[in-house]
């Protein structure tokens, strides 16, 4: 490429464009590790320097919080909540893309419909039906509506493509029920889109907010995104604490995406190799 | 080894039929080849026999026992695939143990049987490998050990040269022949590449839009092919095909090139109906010097494979002509040459394609 202006000024405004973006991502996790270090006082005022509150911030948020037990109620919902997520899911996805019947385009459809319906139109049917079912302030309660996840059949689906059909048939010759070919080809095989489907409804059930405020109701049973959020809501919110909190709580997610980015980029372009 | 029977087997997608009919009859230690264009129906017809499909109606019989409904696994049949279809998280030992694990078959028996296999096709340095490790000839060497490790009955075929490049295709070829030989077996073996089902075959089974065509040995289907598409089919560079006129004068019932005055086939009346239109195949090699009959013809293009030439030449009409010839090098494109024939080679075909005797 010749270093005429034009081309140097689209490199300009594309870098431009690309640092902007890249600044707009990275600054909330730079405010975040910089409030961890300062007192609510200076993070009110705008302090964006590293500061010396850091031991007080952990050790507050140590003494206001039962960290074990928090993180605890939210390894174990998001757990299950990831582990059915994906049971139900990928068997859903693969039945609907390999097994035909007349109404498999119409059941599908309708249930790609559920994505448009907003989870506030749900929240108070589901909140009645879980108390009809006597599960309000239980985990169960947090995780049952989760595991029918239409996205992740979707993404399950179409991936499903991608398996080759010839494996299935070689799977059958060689004797091979359907539940087998399941578990023992099409699980293996697809490991890169359960991966990604993993990091994807990990994620989403650690971070899961809105549900859990409605169905938990005592402190026994709250999960990490509660705790933090009724710390910043308080009357006198210690903000360098709710950072250290927020810190922690970022945690887990950054280590399942640090150990499975491949394999998630792999599941993203397509799984079967 | 193991006999099998197809008894006006038919298959139909909702109200579309696929295959029409079928009757055949495959003995025991046989290497049958199902050939024909894409779509006829052969691929559709080997997976009928694996089980993978469901027969529509007809009966499918494996040394006399019905296995129409039988679980594909329990016939007694094992299956190579165009693309291979191995287990990518497996290595080739797991692989070609897979099926026999799930068959409850002992761990020392299945590493026997995976040896045996692996040295019969010189797998045992790759035995620790995955799929996407090997080349393209090592993979489909390991299907077929994952075949023959079953000790099935009957091994089918499909397309499974396809996916290699010419020399290893050639060589593949070699492989098939030299394990039918070796392990005696029944072999249902599906191609679109009639050079593969000429070189492999004992018995070639020509299919053409769910119909079998016609039934037998690859020389026979070649010297006597029941009908045109059989004809063309078989063959390479295939027959041509002139169109002629059925005439009866002195000397008896003959079947006329019109546009080429000199080319008379003659044929016996008992097909034969004088004034009909006919198709008048001539294959490439049937052109000799010493024929009798003669087309003139003009070269259009020529082919040079060392040992012997095709020339491509078309009549006035715009017909093309192929021709063999040992003796092409001196000829050049625009050539204007007289091409000669005996006759009694030239098969005669009526308007529907059949075959006139």
């Amino acid at each position: 490429m010749r270093n005429n202006p034009a081309n140097i000024a689209s490199a300009v405004l594309t870098y431009g464009f690309v640092g902007l973006m890249a600044f707009l991502s990275i600054f909330p996790f730079i405010w975040m590790a910089f409030g961890a270090t300062n007192s609510s006082i200076d993070i009110i005022k705008g302090r964006l320097l590293p500061g010396e509150a850091l031991a007080t911030n952990i050790a507050n948020f140590f003494t206001l919080v039962n960290v074990p037990l928090v993180f605890w109620n939210s390894a174990k919902v998001t757990i299950f909540a990831t582990v059915l997520t994906l049971a139900v899911s990928s068997l859903a996805g693969y039945g609907f893309e390999i097994f035909r019947s007349r109404h498999r385009e119409r059941l599908y459809r309708a249930m790609l419909l559920t994505l448009m319906i907003p989870f506030a139109a749900l929240m108070i049917p589901l909140f009645i039906m879980m108390g009809k079912m006597d599960l309000i302030n239980t985990h169960i309660a947090v995780v049952l509506p989760t595991i029918g996840s239409a996205f992740i059949v979707f993404y399950f689906r179409q991936c499903t493509k991608a398996f080759p059909s010839e494996l299935r048939d070689a799977a059958k010759v060689d004797g091979l029920k359907e539940w087998q070919i399941f578990l023992y080809i099409y699980v293996p095989v697809m490991r890169s889109t359960y991966a990604a489907a993993f990091i994807i409804v990990f994620m989403t059930a650690w971070n899961n907010y809105l549900w859990p405020l409605i169905v938990l109701q005592s402190n026994e049973t709250k999960t990490i995104t509660l705790v933090i959020s009724s710390l910043a809501s308080a009357y006198y919110p210690d903000y360098g604490v709710v950072m250290v909190g927020t810190i922690l709580a970022t945690l887990p997610t950054l280590t399942v995406f640090f150990f499975m980015q491949r394999q998630f980029v792999q599941g993203m372009l397509g799984s079967v190799k | 080894m193991s006999e099998l029977q197809l008894n006006g087997v038919r298959k139909s997608y909702g109200g579309f039929e696929v295959i029409k009919g079928v009757d055949l009859d495959i003995k025991s230690g046989e290497f049958v080849v199902f050939v024909g264009p894409s779509g006829c129906g052969k691929s559709t017809l080997l997976r009928m026999i694996a089980g993978l499909e469901e027969i529509t109606f007809g009966d499918l019989t494996i040394d006399d026992v019905l296995m129409n409904d039988v679980d594909p696994s329990k016939r007694g049949i094992a299956m190579v695939f165009q693309s291979y279809a191995l287990y990518p998280h497996m290595t080739v030992r797991e692989n070609m143990g897979f099926a026999l694990r799930f068959a409850g078959v002992p761990k020392a028996e299945i590493q026997k049987r995976v040896m045996e296999a692996a040295n019969i096709l010189e797998l045992g340095p790759l035995l620790d490998r995955k799929p996407k490790q090997l080349s393209g000839g090592q993979r489909q060497r390991v299907a077929i050990g994952r075949a023959i490790v079953r000790h099935p009955k009957i091994f089918l075929f499909d397309e499974p040269l396809s996916n290699l490049d010419a020399e290893l295709r050639v060589h593949m070829r070699i492989e098939i022949a030299r394990l039918h030989k070796q392990l005696a077996a029944t072999i249902v073996y599906v191609t679109h590449d009639q050079v593969e089902a000429m070189t492999l075959a004992d018995k070639i089974v020509v299919m053409r839009g769910g119909v079998v065509e016609q039934v037998g040995s690859p020389l026979d289907l070649y010297d006597d092919p029941a009908n045109l598409f059989v004809a063309g089919f078989i063959g390479s560079p295939k027959m041509n095909f002139l169109k002629g006129m059925i005439e009866t004068g002195e000397g008896g019932t003959f079947a006329r090139l019109p546009d080429y005055a000199d080319a008379r086939i003659p044929i016996s009346l008992r097909e034969a109906t004088p004034g009909t239109p006919v198709t008048v195949g001539i294959r490439p090699e049937h052109f000799k010097e010493h024929g009798t009959a003669s087309l003139d013809l003009t070269i259009d293009m020529l082919e040079h494979l060392g040992g012997e030439t095709f020339a491509y030449a078309r009549h006035g009409n715009g017909e093309l002509v192929i021709i063999e010839t040992k003796n092409g090098r001196g000829l050049k494109s625009s050539d204007h040459i007289t091409a000669r024939f005996d006759p009694g080679c030239a098969l005669v075909f009526d308007e529907s394609g059949k075959r006139l005797r």
